[in-house]
């Protein structure tokens, strides 16, 4: 399978402070839902954060279509098509519900086409344009993960990147999250989706990968993973005399 | 697929987490610190041989920000909460010593840990108030706080408003005139770095300690922050209260333009940005860095102006290319020789 | 009664100029999360460069007003690429810049003070001296004018802000920085131009000062007092409230001045900062405490 994003040996870590990430490897296959599962402090966020250029690669390399991303600044990285939805749904919450769309559509500079992509975007989710005037901070925790979500799609990027989209919702609205993810990927949009509630996230996958102790370690199709008995030990709440 | 038991990597993950701690320095040495203060008292003897009474008026100078800024240094250093208004404090100590002094002529000296106290009871008041909010909260209410305690003091005829009040001067010979303030700053000095040191080794500075990493945390781990931070800022304010007390008879006046001016908090601040926030040693050695390089400044450009830009500048330049400071920059990349490691 | 309205109507012409001060303080922590001490230090050297030509050849001081702007906004701009630029990545980020600029406000008070000396300048056009009469009612033309002035200026920054491509990512990088980044603005070309307007502003302010109040290098620490007070009051970052702040504020010190004498008057600024901090340190329109 011909890959459209490979991290290889990556380390990385917060500002001066000790490598969360020790050589991390991911491939990501061009159409499909990945989901990187691992426990808590494994370096799920971190990766992420690695690739869109918000924390600086140390050492190993990121490439895109064959093209190295390391060193680029986020808005660079935007410019290609990589689209990061951040743990804390960052929305801008005294902005209204259009202004936020028009934010995600900030490096668009032909108005006329903006507009209209906004237009598309609250046809598809009708939410959006009913509040379209109400300020982002006033929308629920599901309306705001789906605001952020949507909003990425006023590029048309080929990758979008979700960091824990189900946190702190109830777990109707996560499915709503997963389905709004759905519609993504039927788009075309390549999705790697960072998920603590492993089990609900490899269901809604084609390709998952286990991140523990800065590295990868088991790399696979989301099915075989959910089968495999070392894993549901480990990571899948199998084994409970350790977290 | 890797090959890995489930152990081996419960095992791994142990080790991993490990390895991300950052292992501590511990050696130091405390001879140093002795060795210094048992020459300090020695000092005065140079008197018997000639006229040292500028070195002893710019050691006295220096022990006294010394007990300052390791005051500071409880509360700016050790619990993260920077205070630009602490010269409040040293008006305080001054003003209250210096009252008694001048009605009823008892030796600022010894009333000098009163002084301290009431210092650190009002410190305790204000902290009380100012300290629920944080970070640049807390430093644009520091500054506020100065500025009202000048127009207060400026304005407050009792205790001489804007002109101040003379105190009398001690009638020992010249050459012997400053040394009862040597022995007083010199003593405060040391129980100030003393105090530092055990307070850095409690249970109360873990707490602040913890405090200036992350107060939530520190809260939710079931220290009592509110108390902890208020205690700091006595604390502080009462060695900041007692260097102003006997500072106000070493000069033989009191007035709010020499206690309340900007100036002197800076320097506090500075010292300890300098030497390096939050460390023993650290106060010390900004103290006589700072002073040494004022007394060249003044006496090379004498003009003022110059000297609040060179503060400034040097201040800037520590911020910038050393934010912890020398105590903290050597100790980071295991540089600091062994006899400047106090903590 | 009289004596009320007369007391009201200098206050709020006050304000206009107080709220041009405070507005660039409150731009630059919007986007910056920088607490600017340095700037009425700033506001001083704007002030200076309408003073001299008008001393030496009688030139307006508001013809001075957009070099004044210009000079302060490539400050601005050296400043934040030596300076801050550096620093926005620093674990005590909102500590360090504080102390930073804590530190600016001293160079730039010492090179003023060397320069020009502590003497007290001020510049006096004709109109610094004249007043409009209603009735009983004196209305100082200075004041009005600087005020009036001060709002142009402040509307159309808001204008900007609103409507125009780098206001939407001024304002976006003012709420959620991180957001701001990962949807494709340079924050850091954000906060260079910020940092220049906010400056800009401080030079322009500078200018009507000059006619306003007598000022010398070292009367930056009252200014800064005075400028926290009315930019927290209206919530740090919201020009807006800064702008309601500036006109409540200098109200009330004009009343305080009028019934309870001078020294006083300041003293409002200082307690009134002190309370809000302590009570509301959001301010009266912010929404949660963000200074804290």
């Amino acid at each position: 399978m011909s890959k459209l994003l490979e991290a290889t040996g990556v380390v990385a870590g917060y500002g001066d402070g000790p490598a969360i990430l020790n050589g991390a490897d991911l491939s990501v296959h061009p159409g499909k839902v990945h989901c990187i599962i691992g426990p808590n402090g494994a370096g799920k966020s971190t990766l992420l954060k690695a690739i869109v250029g918000m924390l600086k690669v140390r050492e190993g390399d990121v490439r895109y279509k064959g093209e190295s991303l390391k060193g680029l600044r986020p808005d660079q990285i935007l410019r290609k098509g990589i689209c990061f939805v951040p743990q804390e749904r960052a929305l801008f919450p005294k902005m209204t519900v259009r202004e936020n769309l028009r934010m995600g559509g900030y490096s668009i500079t032909d108005d006329s086409y903006l507009n209209n992509r906004i237009g598309e975007i609250e046809e598809q989710f009708p939410i959006l344009k009913e509040r379209h005037s109400q300020h982002a901070g006033t929308l629920s925790g599901g309306q705001q993960q789906i605001l952020s979500m949507a909003r990425t799609m006023i590029l048309k990027p080929e990758i979008v990147m979700l960091d824990e989209p189900s946190l702190g919702l109830a777990p109707k609205i996560v499915r709503e999250v997963f389905e709004v993810m759905q519609i993504m990927a039927k788009e075309g949009i390549t999705i790697i989706l960072v998920e603590q509630n492993a089990l609900m996230g490899l269901k809604y996958s084609d390709w998952g990968v286990v991140l523990d102790l800065g590295r990868s370690l088991f790399d696979g199709p989301a099915q075989e993973i959910l089968e495999d008995p070392r894993i549901q030990e480990l990571y899948l709440g199998g084994r409970k005399d350790k977290p | 697929m890797a090959e890995l038991a489930t152990d081996e990597i419960l095992a791994a993950r142990e080790r991993y987490n490990q390895s991300i701690a950052i292992a501590v320095n511990k050696k130091r040495s405390l001879w140093f610190p002795y060795l210094v203060l048992a020459l300090l008292l020695v000092l005065p003897a140079l008197q018997l041989i000639g006229n040292f009474n500028y070195v002893i008026h710019l050691t006295l100078f220096t022990a006294c920000y010394v007990v300052m800024a390791s005051g500071w240094n409880i509360l700016g250093g050790f619990t993260g909460y920077i205070s630009l208004g602490h010269n409040v404090f040293f008006a305080i100590g001054g003003y209250f010593a210096g009252m008694i002094f001048a009605r009823l002529d008892i030796s600022t000296i010894i009333i000098a840990p009163l002084a301290g106290l009431v210092a650190a009871v009002i410190g305790y008041c204000i902290g009380l108030v100012t300290l629920r909010v944080r970070g640049p909260s807390f430093i644009i209410s520091s500054l506020a706080l100065v500025m009202i305690f000048r127009i207060v003091f400026e304005n407050w005829e009792f205790i001489g408003g804007a002109a101040g009040l003379a105190l009398p001067v001690n009638d020992l010979p010249v050459q012997w005139a400053k040394l009862p303030y040597y022995y007083a700053f010199i003593v405060m000095a040391a129980i100030a770095v003393w105090v530092s040191y055990k307070i850095k080794h409690s249970k109360f500075g873990l707490g602040l300690r913890a405090i200036s990493k992350d107060e939530i945390k520190a809260e939710s781990s079931g220290i009592n922050t509110r108390l902890y931070k208020v205690l700091a800022f006595a604390v502080s304010a009462f060695f900041v209260g007692m260097a102003g007390a006997v500072w106000g008879e070493y000069l033989t006046y009191i007035r709010p333009n020499i206690f309340l001016i900007i100036l002197i908090s800076v320097n506090m601040v500075l010292m300890c940005v300098l030497g390096g926030k939050g460390t023993i040693a650290g106060p010390v050695i900004g103290a006589i860095l700072i002073i040494a390089f004022n007394e060249l400044f003044v006496a090379t450009l004498g003009a003022s102006e110059i000297n609040v830009l060179a503060t400034g500048l040097i201040m800037m330049l520590t911020l910038i290319f050393f934010p912890l400071g020398i105590v903290g920059t050597l100790a980071k990349h295991g540089k600091l020789p062994q006899f400047l490691n106090w903590d | 009664m009289t004596l009320l309205i007369q007391t009201l109507i200098l206050g709020i012409a006050l304000g206009g100029v107080y709220a041009l001060m405070g507005s660039g303080l409150s731009l630059i922590f919007g986007v910056m999360r920088i607490v600017n001490l340095a700037h009425p230090s700033l506001i001083m050297i704007g002030a200076y460069v309408a003073y001299w030509p008008f001393r030496l050849s009688n030139i307006e001081p508001m013809f001075m007003l957009p070099v004044a702007a210009i000079i302060l906004a490539c400050i601005g701009a050296i400043l934040y690429r030596l300076v801050f630029e550096r620093e926005a990545r620093s674990a005590k980020y909102s500590e360090m810049t504080v102390l930073l600029t804590f530190a600016l406000a001293m160079v730039v008070e010492g090179m003023l003070g060397t320069a020009f000396t502590n003497t007290q300048r001020i510049t006096s056009p004709d109109y610094a001296t004249e007043a409009f009469f209603l009735a009983d009612i004196f209305i100082p033309k200075g004041q009005l004018y600087a005020s009036i002035i001060s709002i142009i200026i402040i509307s159309a920054l808001a204008l900007f802000l609103k409507y125009s491509r780098l206001g939407y990512a001024i304002r976006a990088t003012t709420e959620n920085r991180e957001a701001a980044e990962l949807l494709g603005v340079n924050v850091n070309r954000v906060g260079l131009i910020s940092f220049a307007i906010g400056l800009a502003l401080a030079g322009a302010a500078g200018a009507l000062v000059s006619f306003i109040f007598s000022f010398f290098p070292s009367k930056h620490w009252e200014w800064i007092v005075i400028l926290m007070s009315l930019v927290v009051l209206g919530g740090m970052g919201s020009i807006l409230g800064t702008v309601i702040g500036a006109f409540l504020l200098s109200a009330v010190a004009a009343l305080v001045g009028t019934y309870f004498g001078a020294t006083w008057s300041t003293l409002t600024f200082f307690i009134a900062l002190f309370v809000v901090l302590l009570v509301r340190p959001q301010g009266l329109f912010g929404e949660k405490p963000e200074l804290a």
